[in-house]
């Protein structure tokens, strides 16, 4: 009987040769990934009575959530892990300005094919799109596995999903994995591991992919997985210094569920307030009014997801009464779209541009809501109350129908435009 | 070492319509606006405060109280504070259909039991908040008022060595010696 890749991944990494679902392993992890919470986890870590962390190679500290500091609070949060940082002789810091966590890790080399990484962050699985196993871990486990430079882990049952055809015009992968969350719903996936593969998925970029294992947690997966090709070490090549061996499912792999998905047949999605399983096509909610708009996130602020949005705001001018925030994903992606041109289309036709981070997704500072107001973000959360006011309400849907939709004032399905 | 079975009043998460909640995300347990707080006997107050219809629970749970909801509680962010918010009240174990993934791994660590209750959705009419409910972690067994008996899943092997250690923290001690 053959392997999953989580099965594979986890038996190589605990010295086995092989495991099965269910089974739990104690593995070292390559990375253990930590972003503001940092302050909180080194806080655990004291209280545990460890005074050095097992391997300061280990972590990976990006400052991303609330940034720059917002109030008082946040900035002695940030101070706290600058001086842990340094403290604990931590090389891999990444201080404010750098970018969201997601986005930051994969460039500046901390994962590859094979990698098995952790995170304090339900967004983790995003590097799975490297064919790696990443998962989210909560700060409790996140101190141990600075304390020790291990963790327990259940090896996942996994779920295949083959998404065949070919996607059209203005139709992306955030119309893909939100589509499969409507269908999977917000517990479909949970504690599994999430397997794409298909055409359609090959077809896809990098950062597409990335776009797919983001938001996979949306449904409760413990991590999702792109098979390594070509674009993957082409993307990887000149960051990752380490050697490393790809980790593929066997042919015959056992799996909890197999699900078949045709990109040719998909519309634009739109998740509507206030569950992110509650999905629709765009043409559900073409018309409903918006106060604001929100392109970037760790789920779409790429330059790829950007130049969507610019190639149909170009020459043109957003609604009146509508907000169009713009937050890049990483100083890289800044400094990329800035050459290409695509933040000053942004810029030009309204934009508001705010510095890369996780602004605001999270609600706590750069763009919150009044009640009453709507706001249709790329982001992958519109849980009640997240964006500020628990009387507003989030729409989330992919660049290209963020761009339309404020352009119109109201949603608005791109491929009318 | 920590009690196996242990007894406690119920709480019922039921939305207005009478359904046993499902999918309690992070932030209605502890809204994001509370994020700033990280000492634990602070969190209290915040417990589902954004869970409509149960805005005072944190007024009304006592030491000792046990939760029960439907599938995929705790779904959404990695927030330690949607568990910690039940140790700063006491609340003696969780028990749902289910448990998101995350959330599921922080409250084993931190000691604080969850029971998994396959098919409980579909004899939640059954119970009603202040019931008196016994739980075995050991074997899943759930008494109702001391009749009623209903099968739960009993706790996995490390997650009963931690609950019993404390937490991680401690169950790392015992390991390490």
């Amino acid at each position: 009987m053959g392997q999953t890749f989580a099965e594979k991944v986890l038996a190589q990494k605990a010295g086995l040769e092989r495991t099965v679902a269910g089974q739990i392993v104690t593995v070292k992890p390559d990375r253990l990934l930590t972003h503001d919470n940092t302050s909180a986890i080194a806080a655990t870590f004291y209280k545990i009575g460890v005074k050095r962390v097992a391997d300061p190679t280990l972590s990976v500290i990006v400052l991303d959530h609330v940034v720059p500091a917002a109030n008082e609070t946040y900035a002695i949060s940030h101070q706290a892990t600058r001086a842990f940082v340094a403290e604990q002789g931590i090389t891999a810091f990444y201080d404010i300005g750098e970018g969201i966590c997601h986005q930051v890790f994969p460039e500046k080399g901390h994962v590859w094919p094979g990698a098995v990484i952790v995170g304090s962050d339900s967004h983790t699985p995003t590097a799975g799109a490297f064919g790696a196993f990443a998962a989210g871990i909560g700060r409790t486990e996140a101190a141990a596995v600075m304390a020790t430079g291990e963790i327990w882990l259940r090896v996942p049952a996994s779920i295949r999903v083959i998404v065949q055809g070919t996607l059209p015009p203005r139709v992306s992968a955030k119309d893909v994995i939100l589509q499969l969350i409507g269908q999977l719903r917000a517990d479909g996936a949970d504690y599994c591991s999430v397997e794409f593969v298909g055409e359609a998925i090959t077809a896809m970029s990098v950062s597409e992919r990335m776009t797919l294992t983001n938001m996979s947690a949306e449904m409760g997966a413990k991590n999702a997985v792109v098979e390594p090709d070509e674009k993957t070490l082409a993307w990887l090549a000149g960051r990752v210094s380490q050697p490393f061996t790809p980790v593929f499912a066997d042919a015959d792999a056992v799996y909890a569920r197999v699900l078949e998905l045709d990109a040719s047949a998909l519309a634009p999605q739109i998740a509507r307030p206030h569950t992110v399983d509650n999905v629709a096509p765009v043409t559900d909610v073409v018309g409903t009014r918006i106060d604001q708009v929100v392109l970037g996130t760790c789920t779409n602020g790429r330059l790829e997801d950007l130049r969507a949005a610019a190639e149909l705001l170009r020459g043109k001018h957003i609604a009146p009464g509508v907000r169009l925030l713009v937050l890049p994903a990483s100083r890289e992606v800044l400094q990329a779209a800035l050459a290409e041109g695509v933040i000053a289309d942004l810029i030009a036709a309204g934009a508001t541009l705010l510095n890369p981070g996780c602004g605001p997704c999270l609600g706590a500072h750069q763009g919150c809501m009044a009640p009453g107001e709507a706001t249709l973000s790329t982001s992958n959360r519109n849980f009640k109350g997240r964006m500020g006011s628990k009387d507003a309400a989030i729409y989330l849907g992919s660049p290209a129908t963020a761009a339309a939709s404020a352009l119109a004032g109201v949603i608005t399905d791109p491929r009318e435009l | 070492m920590r009690p196996t079975q242990i007894t406690g009043r119920l709480w019922v998460l039921r939305e207005a319509a009478g359904r046993l909640y499902n999918d309690i995300d992070t932030d209605m347990i502890f809204h994001n606006r509370y994020l700033h707080i990280t000492e634990v006997t602070q969190m209290g107050p915040y417990a589902l405060d954004n869970l409509k219809g149960w805005e005072d629970f944190a007024r009304r749970a006592r030491p000792g109280d046990l939760i029960m909801a439907g599938s995929n509680f705790g779904a959404g962010s990695s927030r330690q504070q949607a568990v910690d918010c039940f140790h700063a009240l006491g609340i003696a174990a969780i028990i749902a259909e289910s448990f998101g993934a995350i959330y599921k791994r922080n409250a084993i660590n931190s000691g604080l039991p969850l029971v998994t209750f396959p098919g409980l959705t579909e004899v939640a009419s059954r119970f009603e908040s202040g019931d008196i409910v016994t739980v075995d972690f050991c074997t899943g067994a759930l008494i109702r008022n001391g009749v009623e008996r209903f099968q739960a899943q009993p706790f996995s092997k490390v997650q009963l060595e931690i609950y019993q250690a404390g937490n991680l923290f401690e169950y790392g001690k015992v390991v390490t010696g």
